[in-house]
């Protein structure tokens, strides 16, 4: 039986006189890979930060690891951040200026202490060992989304976030950070996924469908299929 | 990492900071000329005082003969207290008379000391060298007129029965009593008068601060209480006030270059930190607290202000002699210790002028993210 990594229990975001999220309740076992479906505005996002800890709930739970993101202060979220989760953007988000190997080693230099040969390895496991100096400027948006899994995964993260990862890739590259996915859910990592592509979607082993903030169903996709 | 990180964000924000660097280094540049000429126009303008002779008059109290001083007794108290470098010079003043029977004022002095103690005299002819030269005399351009007399010509004077003659050296342009008086060696005039070991003053030029001249004859007064010593306070004061004038006007000018340089800096960093809003919610993300992210960039701002310090002191140095040569018309030297000076005051500066990266901190990571 696996063990339990994230218990959303009732969770609510209220900004203004929008509620992006309405009660959302859901659990996710460690190991699983989450696709996260539904229109925009339909709290997708706003979970994921929630869960990151780039955000705060507005009331109910989000236990990620045995901790509630929601009991967190500033320093306790940063921290948090640091150790217990790993990012991906649709917009890559990468230090201009840092190389390849730099922008991972930032991680590790927020997390604890840098490592360069470990970075030059989980470089190398996205298929980026020849391309360590380049600058984002001189790199192609696959190999920009491929930095930053790597980076994602250098402080070895419980949970894995990433916001529409295929977002803005070609056919070509989508399909590599794709294979990439798919490995680090082979080797047990635990992948919540943000994603509009059903085919995408199907490849996680649950779908969570949202909508207006609410949870609307949860899909276990071998069921589906 | 540190390190790393700081050369790639001076590296990847150069040309932002190149403009907040040329800000720093002018001001660097303004104000370590400004105080390399502070300094040396200090020490030049300390000499030119100095130049102006004595700054302290030791006299006997009382009136005629009990006005005089032992010159024994005075000389050896002088030596004792003086500091290092006064000059001192003795002074005697009779009435003698000419071989017509004319009243004319002789000062016995050390001639040799005139050059020190009385240097706006221009001589006309030679001056008299020696203190034991009991032969030779100047005289000044009112007597000379008065009694017809050049370098070379023989004086005759009387003091009582007593005669003395004198060789003219040459003659005193002084601008004031001088030109009326004759000086020969003090122990010629004491021979003459029979005032042996007897003088009216001491002149002495004394270096130092204003206040440091004060507790020098403060301390004379102590120790010759039946002797009137004084600071001649239109030179003394003057020239404390002068200088106190002028490190105002360079306190002032620093001040006001600074605060420009500020503003300047000020003015792209805000810029810089408005540009950096994602770097920093990125960083954010990623789990840097805040505090550690605006070491990252503070320090950036330090070694800004360290190189333009350095830079600026280099620009300086070659401003100081530019401005000492064609502006005033004299040699001025960059000083070494205005280096670390300018180095402090810019990173001070530049650290001032980072106030917009507190703004970094308000940064909502979620916010950024979603590319708002």
């Amino acid at each position: 039986m696996m063990a339990r990594l994230v218990q959303v229990e009732g969770l609510t975001k209220v900004y203004g006189k929008v509620r992006a999220l309405d009660g959302v309740t859901f659990d996710v076992e460690a190991g699983e890979w989450i696709a996260m479906m539904g229109p925009s505005g339909s709290g997708k996002t706003t979970l994921i930060n929630i869960l990151g800890g780039l955000d705060t709930p507005t009331s109910g739970r989000a236990v990620v690891d045995g901790v509630d993101v929601a009991r967190f202060d500033e320093a306790g979220l940063t921290r948090y951040r640091a150790e217990k989760v790993g990012f991906v953007f649709q917009q890559f988000h990468l230090v201009p200026y840092l190389t390849a190997i730099e922008n991972v080693m930032l991680a590790q230099y927020f997390h604890s202490t840098t490592d360069e040969n470990e970075a030059k390895k989980a470089l190398e496991r996205v298929g980026l060992g020849d391309r360590l100096t380049h600058v984002p400027a001189q790199l192609s948006g696959g190999e920009q989304q491929r930095v930053a899994v790597a980076r994602s995964l250098i402080n070895h993260p419980k949970l894995l976030l990433a916001d529409e990862p295929t977002g803005n890739l070609d056919e070509t590259n989508e399909q590599i950070v794709i294979d990439l996915l798919r490995e680090l859910h082979v080797e047990g990592h635990t992948i919540l996924m943000v994603t509009h592509d059903p085919s995408i979607g199907r490849l996680a082993d649950r779908r969570i469908d949202l909508a207006h903030g609410r949870l609307q169903q949860i899909i276990t996709i071998s069921a589906e299929n | 990492m540190f390190g790393r990180l700081l050369w790639q964000l001076l590296r990847g924000n150069r040309g932002r900071l190149a403009v907040a660097l040329v800000a720093i280094v002018g001001g660097g540049a303004v104000i370590s000329a400004m105080f390399n000429m502070e300094i040396d126009v200090r020490k030049k303008l300390t000499q030119e005082f100095r130049s102006l002779g004595a700054n302290v008059v030791l006299s006997g109290q009382g009136a005629g003969d009990q006005a005089l001083m032992r010159e024994s007794a005075a000389e050896g108290v002088v030596e004792r207290l003086q500091p290092q470098g006064t000059i001192a010079s003795p002074f005697l003043y009779v009435v003698a008379r000419t071989a017509t029977n004319q009243p004319v004022v002789l000062a016995g002095t050390w001639l040799d000391r005139a050059p020190a103690i009385t240097p706006w005299w221009q001589i006309q002819g030679e001056a008299v060298l020696a203190r034991d030269d009991i032969s030779h005399c100047l005289v000044g351009k009112n007597v000379a007129r008065q009694f017809a007399l050049a370098p070379g010509s023989d004086l005759e004077l009387r003091y009582g029965d007593k005669v003395a003659h004198f060789s003219v050296s040459g003659i005193i342009t002084a601008g004031d009593d001088e030109d009326d008086q004759v000086f020969a060696n003090l122990a010629a005039v004491q021979n003459l008068s029979g005032l042996t070991d007897r003088i009216a003053m001491i002149q002495l030029r004394v270096p130092g601060s204003p206040a440091a001249i004060q507790s020098f004859a403060s301390q004379l007064k102590i120790a010759l209480p039946d002797v009137d010593a004084r600071p001649i306070r239109q030179i003394s004061e003057t020239e404390g006030s002068l200088l106190a004038r002028i490190q105002l006007l360079m306190i002032t000018m620093a001040l006001l270059i600074l605060t420009l340089t500020g503003l300047c800096v000020l003015a792209t960093m805000a810029a810089l930190a408005m540009e950096r809003r994602a770097d920093v919610g990125l960083m954010k993300a990623l789990g840097g607290s805040i505090g550690r992210i605006v070491r990252l960039f503070l320090a950036e701002v330090a070694v800004l202000g360290a190189v333009g310090g350095v830079l600026g002191y280099i620009f300086g140095a070659a401003l100081t002699l530019w401005a000492g040569k064609r502006v005033f018309g004299v040699m001025i030297s960059p000083r070494l210790e205005v280096l670390p000076l300018t180095i402090a005051l810019m990173v001070g500066v530049a650290l001032a002028g980072a106030l917009p990266l507190r703004l970094l901190g308000k940064v909502k990571p979620a916010v950024i993210l979603r590319g708002e």
